[in-house]
């Protein structure tokens, strides 16, 4: 099936099996290996991208569904070499352990923070509730999504 | 004068935070290569069972299909995962492919494929017939007299005993005495990265595998000898872990996806999904608990016998060695006189019970800290003066191992600890007020520092310094996500006073590296961190050797400071490590590099006591863990900002294990937990804020002082949970994990 979508502003025009899921396309045919799967069915976050404005799990989205669709993933954050500010603050607050699931935590805040610039703790939290994070207990992670939003 | 610390205390982020934040990170799940084929399991549908027939033949004919294993073409030749270290003596009880099932999950064919999606079609086309057997899934069924054999020789697989004193005698003829039966479940480690492996075939009879391991020498050794391999043919490299916390500890994947190279001469991915990450790698382990103690009138504990019954699951991997370690867990963080621990192994036909953050001491501990909340609830008196009437203090000795538990601050956790939570205006708030019941509860614990007493227990490591005065340290270490490279690179600074950006840490590689004996028993700070202190004095001391030809002076005169040797007393008259490389090289015609092999010397105490306080819905059954802290003796804390977030993921680690988290089966021995729909780790809505208090003591023989903390931290979580779930309720509830059917039928 041919599918035109946009991953982190480069369009691409491609002939992909539409049983595929976006996780796959993005790391196999993309080779973009930054998103990763962890559970396979949405549960734990690890694959989130942002598909039109919003945090998704890759592993629940067909390839067919993503026809027409503007995508965003965690290699797309970087802007001429300088970290997103979200990405800064995960590295500053010691966010990152294991690094398994940082992708998609960051991805999760960048939708929260585009939608809410200055969320409280509580939307903060709402924001990653479907982000699994098994090296930590969210502090510093609440921490680092906190200091780059506008709530300071 | 004590020289202030320019690097160890200071916080800093894990050293590969920056690609890890951009997803640059490759993983062992991310390697490819052009001759790559894809290996996937069948794992077995039934618990019990005689494989009458297996056809492959339909899955063989679909195109794209290599070739397919099962136990009638694959080595009868047996292993076990947890073989570690040369010379160990493990009973080998697993195939590579079985031809009798021992649980839902059980490995029974391996295909290899041109793609993922050609091997996933190829699972569906085995056909396979099972003679069913009776299926045991609790350890009592497994017992009993009926009970079918899992394996040869019965499903009592071994009992061991670990007495000091006189314990049973004395219980029987005291007045005043208590006694508590107490389990704890089967557990998922969780970590994010679901297991997996990537294996290099090269040509004649090579092969690299790569893994993210807690000991690429363990995967060497078994692969090697499993496969009839030379070791120096096999190189194991350790990649970026994913999060482990003991669940990669055994070498499972890494033999399959070899023993697949090695037959079909190409490069092999395995990647387990979820649910085989939970059900077919291995699990924390489940253990039932009868504790009986003595007491005086002065609340005194001066006999404790415990039974208890580990379940193994159906294959043995450590789960003998497990017994033992939690019985000897034991004897660290109280001190009681007569002391008697009997534990029964046995076989079951559920998932296999391995390696696990805190390995035996978590279910040890709960037991012990229920029943020690129950024994002061009983004798009237608070929680922490009965505590501090029994814990052990500094320098005592392990009446056990006679060795000494080292400068061990349990008592200071727990008083500073208390007072730090508020504890005592907290538990005035206990009780049931309309809907909701407000508990406190609190559990202290303590774990070990490495293997030393046991077995072998030693590090290799090579420090170099470059003709640019940056420093390289060889070493067969592994990060499991938690900063142990960073923490290297910290020791290595504050010895040699260079600036941190100058220090690479490698980690294992089995053709590489010097050995290690890898990431167990909380060995790796202070065991491995004192052999990078050790190494870095050693070539710090060549340093100033090469400095004294330089100056020709003798190096008592010499002094180093921000990367540069000097004359004392005359800092303008100087040189640059750099420099000094150059020469050294040029001129001596001698490199600088030191290397050193540092065996453990002791084994003290690390402690923490944790304080939690919970919201019980009694309509719901649900519990929140309002407020925590957990207070820890780290000795001293060489990264402060990790050291703080091992504490923390150790908590939400806890709090799932003692409310939410289980691997359930039915009677029939299927799985109930096969995903994170069923199996419910603690997300960031559900978590309070941890607070931590880092005590710092000092006075033991890790670097600078340091002491274990990551495995401890959950230690005392599923206690400290369920005594405050008991407190809010006046119940007395000693199963983990407490659901809400649990606390429902508690309340009615």
């Amino acid at each position: 099936m041919k599918l035109n979508f946009v991953v982190n502003t480069k369009k691409y025009n491609l002939d992909i099996n539409p049983a595929l899921r976006l996780l796959d396309v993005l790391r196999d045919h993309l080779n973009m290996t930054g998103t990763k799967e962890g559970c396979g069915e949405g549960e734990c976050g690890a694959c989130t991208v942002i598909m039109n404005g919003k945090a998704v799990n890759s592993c629940l989205v067909m390839a067919s569904q993503i026809n027409g669709k503007e995508i965003q993933t965690i290699e797309g954050l970087r802007k001429n070499g300088e970290m997103d500010l979200l990405q800064e603050k995960f590295v500053e607050h010691g966010a990152i352990q294991c690094g398994f699931c940082t992708s998609g935590m960051i991805m999760s805040s960048k939708a929260l923070l585009t939608e809410n610039p200055s969320p409280d703790d509580e939307a903060i939290k709402q924001g990653i509730e479907g982000n699994l994070c098994r090296c930590s207990g969210y502090v510093q992670i609440l921490n680092a999504v906190k200091d780059a939003s506008s709530a300071k | 004068m004590i020289k202030k610390n320019r690097y160890i205390g200071r916080t800093y982020p894990i050293q590969d935070a920056v690609t890890k934040a951009c997803g640059e990170q490759i993983y062992a799940g991310d390697m490819k290569s052009p001759r790559m084929l894809y290996a996937k399991i069948l794992f077995s549908t039934v618990a019990h069972a005689h494989i009458r027939s297996i056809d492959t033949s339909k899955a063989e004919k679909l195109e794209g299909v290599v070739k397919i294993f099962t136990h009638a073409n694959s080595p009868a030749k047996k292993f076990n995962s947890y073989h570690f270290f040369a010379g160990q003596e493990l009973k080998e009880d697993e195939r590579l492919f079985t031809d009798k099932v021992r649980f839902v999950g059980d490995r029974v064919a391996g295909i290899v494929a041109e793609t993922e999606v050609v091997a996933e079609k190829a699972l569906k086309l085995i056909e396979i017939e099972y003679d069913e057997l009776p299926v045991a899934v609790s350890t009592t069924q497994a017992l009993h007299d009926d009970g079918e054999c899992i394996h040869e020789g019965g499903n009592l697989i071994d009992t061991k005993e670990l007495n000091v004193g006189q314990a049973t005698e004395i219980i029987a003829k005291s007045f005043l005495k208590f006694k508590d039966t107490i389990s704890t479940q089967k557990v998922h480690h969780g970590a994010m990265e679901p297991h997996v492996c990537f294996v290099r075939y090269e040509m004649p009879d090579e092969m690299s595998i790569y893994t993210p391991c807690q000991s690429a020498f363990a995967v060497r050794n078994v692969v090697a000898q499993f496969l009839g391999m030379n070791y120096c043919s096999l190189r194991v490299v350790k990649t970026t872990m994913g999060g482990s916390f003991g669940g990669k500890q055994h070498v499972i994947l890494e033999l399959i996806a070899a023993f697949l190279a090695k037959e079909t001469r190409s490069d092999i991915r395995l990647c387990y999904s979820r649910t085989d990450s939970i059900l077919s790698t291995i699990t924390g382990t489940a253990m039932e608990m009868e504790m009986e103690s003595a007491v005086d009138e002065n609340g005194k504990i001066f006999a404790t016998q415990v039974n208890a019954i580990v379940d193994a699951g159906s294959y043995l991997a450590n789960s003998v060695d497990l017994s033992i370690a939690a019985g000897k867990k034991l004897f660290r963080t109280y001190d009681i006189p007569n002391l008697s621990y009997k534990a029964k192994t046995v076989y079951t036909n559920t998932p296999t019970a391995g390696g696990f953050r805190g390995w035996g001491a978590p279910q040890i501990t709960t037991g012990f800290e229920l029943h020690v909340e129950n024994m002061a609830r009983k004798l009237g008196m608070d929680s922490i003066s009965f505590r501090l009437k029994n814990l052990v203090k500094p320098y005592d000795e392990e009446r056990l191992g006679r060795f000494s538990l080292g400068n061990a601050r349990i008592r200071e956790c727990l008083t500073l600890g208390a007072e730090a939570f508020n504890w005592s205006e907290k538990k005035k708030k206990s009780g049931k007020k309309g809907r909701y019941a407000r508990g406190a509860g609190l559990a202290c614990g303590g774990h070990v520092n490495g293997f030393y007493g046991k077995i072998q227990d030693c590090s290799s490591m090579i420090l170099k310094m470059n003709e640019d005065g940056s420093f390289i340290l060889n070493t067969g270490s592994h990060d499991q996500g938690c900063g142990t490279v960073r923490s290297f690179m910290q020791i290595v600074a504050e010895v040699l006073d260079v600036d941190i950006d100058m220090v690479k840490v490698l980690e294992a590689d089995t053709q590489r590296s010097p050995y290690d004996t890898g990431t167990f028993a909380s060995r790796v700070t202070y065991v491995s961190g004192k052999c990078a202190y050790n190494v870095s004095l050693k070539l710090r001391d060549q340093i100033l050797e090469t400095a004294a030809k330089y100056f020709n002076r003798p190096k008592t005169y010499m002094a180093i400071k921000g990367g540069r040797v000097y004359l004392k007393g005359d800092p303008e008259n100087q040189i640059g490590f750099g420099r000094l490389a150059a020469l050294s090289q040029s001129v001596y015609e001698n490199e600088i590099i030191a290397l050193e092999t540092y065996s453990n010397v002791s084994n003290p105490g690390a402690y923490a006591a944790h304080f939690a306080e919970v919201e019980v819905d009694t309509q719901t059954g649900l519990v929140r863990v309002v407020d925590y802290l957990a207070s820890h003796d780290v000795g001293k804390a060489i990264n402060r900002g990790m050291v703080e977030a091992q504490i923390q993921g150790g908590v939400q680690m806890g709090i799932g294990y003692a409310l939410t988290e289980e691997i359930k089966t039915d009677a029939a021995g299927n799985p109930k937990s096969t995903n994170f729909s069923s199996y419910h780790l603690i997300n960031a809505p559900d978590m309070p804020d941890v607070k931590t208090l880092i005590l710092e003591f000092g006075g033991d023989d890790g670097p600078f002082g340091a002491k274990s903390v990551g495995e401890l931290a959950i230690v005392p979580v599923i206690a400290a949970v369920m005594n405050a779930v008991n407190d809010a309720l006046g119940t007395h509830l000693c199963h983990a994990p407490l659901t809400p059917e649990k606390i429902i039928a508690a309340i009615h």
